[in-house]
């Protein structure tokens, strides 16, 4: 148990039942952000979602983040729950996950024979369910360092802006190639739209080593709604949530795209904002 | 005696005074009812049904019972077989006996150490169902062949309408010849809105605590707008005379309305008195959603006549409201909202009142003139769209004036309407509209509650005042209390206190709600004052052997026009008075009813919609409404927003969603009001002419507000879009679709009644239920 | 089984026996009689048991009582200072933001927190400072006021009134 906010809310409802609990909020150096130009980011699993909020490092390089965090429940729930608690609770919608596939994030799990680092992308395994075995944690997540020509940003899609969960979220990263201005790297992640949440590998590869091109842009947003395997529920009709995911995977793009040319990312201001149900 | 010392007092009125309960408030030392906590206290928990409609063909509570910690467990076997119910309709019963009729429909009450152990001892309750067919949709529930709720119906006392079926009430009006003035109208219109259930949304879940004292009396501390009712409730229920009941109204967090009538007090009182220890039952969250009652659906059709000239000359108007399980208020004062702010000189007004197996209908903020302001709104836009004429100028040219004739026969006083429109209008005129903004606009009426009212107010030794009343704080009417009794005296704000009351102490009053506590709870404080004044008038005339006419009363004394000095103070009167032969001063005043008194407020919404997924976002939201001589112009500013931002909820956010009779959103992760960014920022106008009848020339506040945000919205996103939207809320998947051409167009056709269960005719209106 | 905790509450520590699943505002609550701090929805969604623990808003109803061990809470009690107000409460008095009360402590709670962190906060930024705060009575127009105000005296150490726009 880490911020316990979701647990603490099962634990009541009845819905589980532990035998023991064991706090690890206590153990010394799971709650650190730390990054350097050739180690890039780390994050320990401790680390509540408003120190990602407030990170400086981490609005100036990882701006789709800073978008999520910020998007992210309450002020006092930003401070209790956690990286790790939100990454192991696993749910589809969690609103930090599609950044940390975005920005190619792995986790570093260890557990009784010793530990190993997985890719996040391979970390879930459907809805509240991961591939930690009984014994393992998640440690702290790492991920690549980013060069100036880089973008990000996350849409989250919600009634409200703030207390709710995503109908859909997309987090977009894009690297561009400064000689011939082609994308270098483009990493989508998508939330709310599949029993997990998820990489759009295609519409990735649509774009990836190709000259910026709106048209391109959304064609790989329709190719990401193509992608997505959304589902009916209390929060929307998956046709719904299909159709704002290519629109949220195009705006997201498009801002990480611009924030790339200009080498230079959001005012938090404008994180902030554009992060809850941008309009274009 | 020089000029600065003269005896004058600064008016109380239209001061923005704090409120009088604000201190302990801030600092979190006020009492609610879940605060109490009396020694030996037991927890208590209810077992609600979990089927929609069944049979209970067994419920054990033996292990229950007997589970360590559990102190007592009652049923329906340890209630008076006594029916009771909102409205003068006794449907309902305390407990469910063998039969349920919704999910939450209570079953047993258990009273043990702690809650825990409650829920415990709840899971160890035996029940056997066995399921019938349930009918959720009010529609559905009308047509020959569906479900009987309540076969009883004709049988139950309070029953005004027995045609068969699970109609339970019919209300209607009529005024002139609808049919021929439709053959003559130049355009007939015609539109069917729906709207969606909705919960009051108070911070406060119901608690209550229950005591039994040793001579047998009841105690209850309860979180309630109406003590005298849930006093009257219980005594019916428990068969207990009314003078055994002592209520307590703690300060309440909230009700909207859900705190008007009885909830969970018969529960604690009931174990209270089996085990002769205080009882605390304190509402779950869910429970607020399935226990309190929620508005359900309406669905409303509108047909209207209107000439060339824009003038509409006929309303048809029919109205099914979902009831849930049992009858609850909204049927009569929706329809009685059927013609909005407009002078229509024939109209036929129909309204049914329907069970199905759902969580009965309560009351909030104006049970049922939010939906029926929605479709007349809208459907005023639509007509004034498609006549080609400015809907400004539309609702202006039809809208009442003074002297017109209300629904229900009243005489539209003095008001304020046309101004409102001209405020608005004025402060949208004067303001730029970016090109992806657009506008809509509603006029909303409200006829205003009203209530037997009652009010005590006395003169203490030292000349300071106290104001006793029954009337339970709601939206700081205390504070507008004091400021009306200190005007009426002339005295300083500080000199008067507001006096904790209960029910063996305060007089008689109704429920704190109706937007009706300064208007007619404001009146006899006004009037009591005024009693008061002419006493310590009369003493002093007596005492210094001197003509009334003579005095004057102001600045805490009561003294000699001519002579300041010579008079005495309050405190000195008072302390005369309780040798003299008047007695000790207190001033005493009732009332059952104050006269008509409309409330108009006109508002605009400034909205941008994106097309591409739906989502509609509110940029401005202007109001101004008549709130006549604004006596604490801070309290009604308050009333006038919080009510704008709860219409603001219902227009884009809330649905409490009771699918096939199960709550699948009864909480607050998934049931969503607006928090602060979500709200634009809102302008307030207040269009201030006196009322005629109301304490100061004051006027009701509180329930117009919300009406007009679903009906501007709406209107907005046409005018932004061409697209009309007839149902909310407004979310992002519904007007995706809309934008598609695939909008719902609701319908309402009930030509499948037989004829016995139509309307026979006009029915007398009663109250403002 | 019962567990000790010790913690500092409103500056005063103390040490409480709790069940390991009891959370942080039933402590407060039902052992500690700190009443003013609410119980709205027990599932963090509403925000009326916002206290501070060690320097940050957190919703009590979400923390067990057994985490808080070694840390200093602050409830709404525990902000004035004797009968003299917290310069926030006043303003919430003054600038009517507040009815029926059942959220004020929370959203004072909230107040107080975001303006030690940011004594000069934009508009919006209260907006979303108090985002984890349900109000249902006010509109939040006039709370936003107040938490204006009450930045404003707290700088300059002196009760200056801004005025209401649009009024």
């Amino acid at each position: 148990m880490a911020g316990a906010t979701d647990l603490l809310i099962r634990w009541r409802q009845g819905v589980w039942q532990p035998e023991y609990l064991i706090d690890i909020k206590n153990v010394p150096g799971l709650d650190r952000v730390r990054y350097s130009t050739r180690g890039g980011l780390r994050i320990g699993a401790l680390v509540p979602i408003r120190t990602l909020e407030l990170h400086p490092d981490i609005r100036q390089r990882y701006s789709a983040m800073t978008a999520a965090a910020t998007s992210f429940a309450g002020v006092q729930i930003r401070n209790l729950a956690t990286m790790g608690g939100n990454l192991c609770n696993a749910s589809p919608a969690g609103d930090t996950l599609p950044s940390l596939l975005a920005f190619g994030g792995e986790a570093r799990i260890v557990g009784p024979a010793g530990q190993r680092w997985l890719p996040l992308d391979e970390f879930f395994l459907g809805p509240g369910r991961t591939v930690l075995d009984a014994g393992e944690l998640v440690a702290e997540l790492r991920f690549p360092p980013v060069s100036e020509h880089t973008g990000s940003l996350y849409i989250k899609h919600s009634p409200r802006k703030a207390m709710d969960i995503s109908t859909v979220g997309v987090a977009s990263f894009v690297s561009l190639q400064p000689r011939n201005g082609t994308f270098r790297t483009v990493r989508i992640g998508m939330g709310a739209v599949g029993p997990t949440p998820m990489r759009a590998r295609q519409a990735e590869a649509l774009l990836q080593g190709q000259p910026i091109d709106a048209a391109l842009i959304a064609e790989a947003a329709r190719t990401a709604a193509g992608e997505a395997r959304p589902i009916d529920d209390i929060r929307g009709p998956a046709w719904h949530r299909r159709e704002v995911v290519e629109v949220l995977v195009r705006r997201t793009l498009e801002h990480a795209l611009a924030a790339a040319l200009r080498g230079a990312p959001d005012s938090f201001e404008t994180i902030r904002d554009l992060s809850v149900e941008a309009v274009a | 005696m020089t000029g600065e010392n003269l005896p004058t007092t600064e008016s109380a009125l239209g001061k923005s005074y704090p409120r009088v309960d604000a201190a302990g408030k801030v600092t979190g030392r006020t009492l609610y009812a879940g605060d109490m906590h009396l020694p030996g206290t037991l927890a208590c928990k209810v077992l609600k049904s979990t089927r929609p409609h069944a049979r209970i063909k067994r419920l054990e509570t033996a292990k229950a019972e007997s589970h360590p910690g559990v102190k007592g467990v009652v049923t329906a076997d340890d209630a008076p077989r006594r029916r009771y119910g909102a409205l003068g309709l006794k449907d309902r019963t305390l407990f469910a006996g063998d039969r349920v009729r919704f999910i939450g429909e209570p079953l047993a009450a258990v009273a043990a150490v702690d809650e825990i152990t409650a829920l415990e001892a709840l899971e160890l309750i035996e029940v056997e169902y066995e399921e019938m067919t349930a009918v959720t949709d009010p529609v559905e529930a009308m047509k020959p062949g569906a479900p009987t709720i309540h076969e009883d119906l004709a049988n139950y006392e309070g029953s005004t309408f027995s045609g068969g079926g699970n109609i339970c009430v019919i209300a209607d009006g009529d005024r002139g010849e609808v049919d021929a003035a439709m053959d003559e109208a130049d355009h007939v219109f015609e539109d069917t809105f729906r709207t969606q259930p909705i919960n009051q949304g108070y911070l406060e879940p119901m608690a209550c605590v229950a005591d039994v004292d040793a001579a047998g009396r009841i105690n209850v501390w309860t979180s309630t707008q109406g003590p005298y009712a849930v006093r009257a409730a219980l005594a019916e229920v428990l068969e207990i005379p009314i003078g055994q009941i002592r209520i307590i109204p703690t300060e309440m967090g909230g009700g909207f309305g859900a705190k008007l009538r009885m909830c969970l007090e018969a529960f604690a009182v009931m174990l209270a008195r089996k085990t002769r220890r205080p009882v605390k039952m304190t509402a779950t969250r869910e429970e607020v959603f399935t226990l309190s009652g929620p508005r359900l659906e309406a669905r409303i059709r509108l047909r209207t006549g209107v000439n060339k000239d824009g003038t509409m000359i006929a309303r048809d108007a029919l109205a099914v409201w979902d009831m849930g399980a049992f009858l609850g208020p909204g049927v009569q004062a929706g329809i009685s909202h059927g013609v909005g702010a407009y002078h229509i000189p024939n109209f036929r007004l129909r309204s049914y009142g329907v069970y199905t197996n759902k969580v009965p209908a309560s009351s909030y903020r104006a049970s049922g003139v939010a939906d029926m302001t929605f479709a007349v709104e809208s459907h005023t836009d639509i007509i004034a769209r498609k006549l080609g004429i400015d809907p400004w100028e539309f609702r202006r040219q039809n809208a009442f004036n003074e002297g017109d004739s209300s629904v229900r026969g009243d005489r539209i006083p003095r008001n304020g309407l046309h101004q409102c429109l001209d405020e608005i209008r004025e402060r949208l005129d004067g303001s730029r509209q970016s090109s992806d903004e657009a506008t809509g606009i509603a006029l909303c009426e409200w006829r205003s509650g009203s209530g037997a009212s009652s009010a005590q107010v006395t003169v203490n030794e030292d000349g300071g005042v106290t104001v006793l009343t029954g009337s339970v704080d709601i939206s700081g009417t205390d504070t507008t209390l004091a400021q009306i009794a200190a005007e009426a005296l002339g005295v300083g704000m500080e000199k008067v206190v507001i006096a904790q009351r209960d029910t063996d102490l305060a007089p008689f009053t109704s429920p704190s709600g109706g937007s009706r506590i300064t208007y007619s709870q404001g009146k006899v404080v006004e009037q009591a004052t005024l009693q008061l004044r002419d006493k310590v008038m009369e003493l002093t005339a007596e005492r210094l052997q001197i003509g009334r006419e003579t005095l004057a009363c102001a600045g805490g004394r009561v003294y000699v026009e001519d002579n300041p000095e010579q008079g005495y103070s309050l405190g000195q009167l008072s302390q005369m008075a309780v040798t003299s032969r008047g007695g000790p001063l207190v001033g005493n005043a009732s009332l059952s009813t104050m006269p008509y008194a409309p409330v108009f407020t006109a508002q605009a919404a400034v909205i941008s919609v994106d097309r591409q997924t739906g989502k509609v976002t509110l940029k401005r939201f202007l109001q101004a409404q008549d709130v006549g001589t604004p006596i604490n112009p801070m309290a009604i500013i308050g009333q006038l927003e919080g009510g704008v931002v709860q219409g603001i909820g219902r227009a884009l956010t809330e649905h409490y969603k009771v699918e096939d009779g199960r709550p699948s959103n009864a909480s607050l992760t998934t049931y969503l009001m607006p928090l602060a960014p979500d709200v634009p920022p809102l302008e307030t106008i207040l269009v201030t002419v006196p009322s005629e009848d109301g304490p100061f020339g004051a006027r009701a506040v509180a329930e117009p507000p919300g009406f007009g945000p679903g009906p501007a919205i709406a209107n907005a996103f046409e005018e932004a879009t061409g697209v009309r939207i007839k149902e909310l809320p407004l979310t992002a998947d519904l007007v995706l679709a809309a934008l598609r051409g695939e909008a719902t167009d609701p319908q309402l056709d009930l030509s499948f009644l037989p004829q016995e269960q139509r309307p026979r005719g006009p029915v007398q209106w009663q109250g403002s239920g | 089984m019962k567990q000790l905790v010790d913690i500092i509450v409103n500056g005063e520590p103390l040490q409480v026996g709790v069940e390991p699943w009891q959370s942080l505002l039933d402590t407060l609550r039902e052992e500690l009689f700190l009443t003013g701090t609410k119980k709205g929805c027990d599932e963090g969604d509403c925000g009326a048991c916002t206290v501070i623990m060690d320097g940050k808003s957190v919703t009590s109803c979400l923390v067990l009582t057994v985490s808080a061990k070694g840390k200093a809470v602050t409830t709404v009690e525990g902000l004035a200072d004797g009968e003299k107000l917290h310069p926030v409460q006043q303003a919430f008095v003054e600038h009517g933001g507040l009815q029926c009360g059942y959220c004020t402590p929370g959203l004072i709670v909230s107040a107080v927190a975001l303006l030690q962190e940011n004594p000069d906060p934009t508009e919006d930024e209260i907006r979303y400072a108090i985002g984890g705060n349900l109000c249902r009575c006010t509109g939040y127009s006039t709370v936003i006021l107040a938490i204006q105000n009450a930045a404003q005296a707290m700088r300059l150490g002196d009760p200056t009134t801004l005025g209401r726009a649009n009024r």
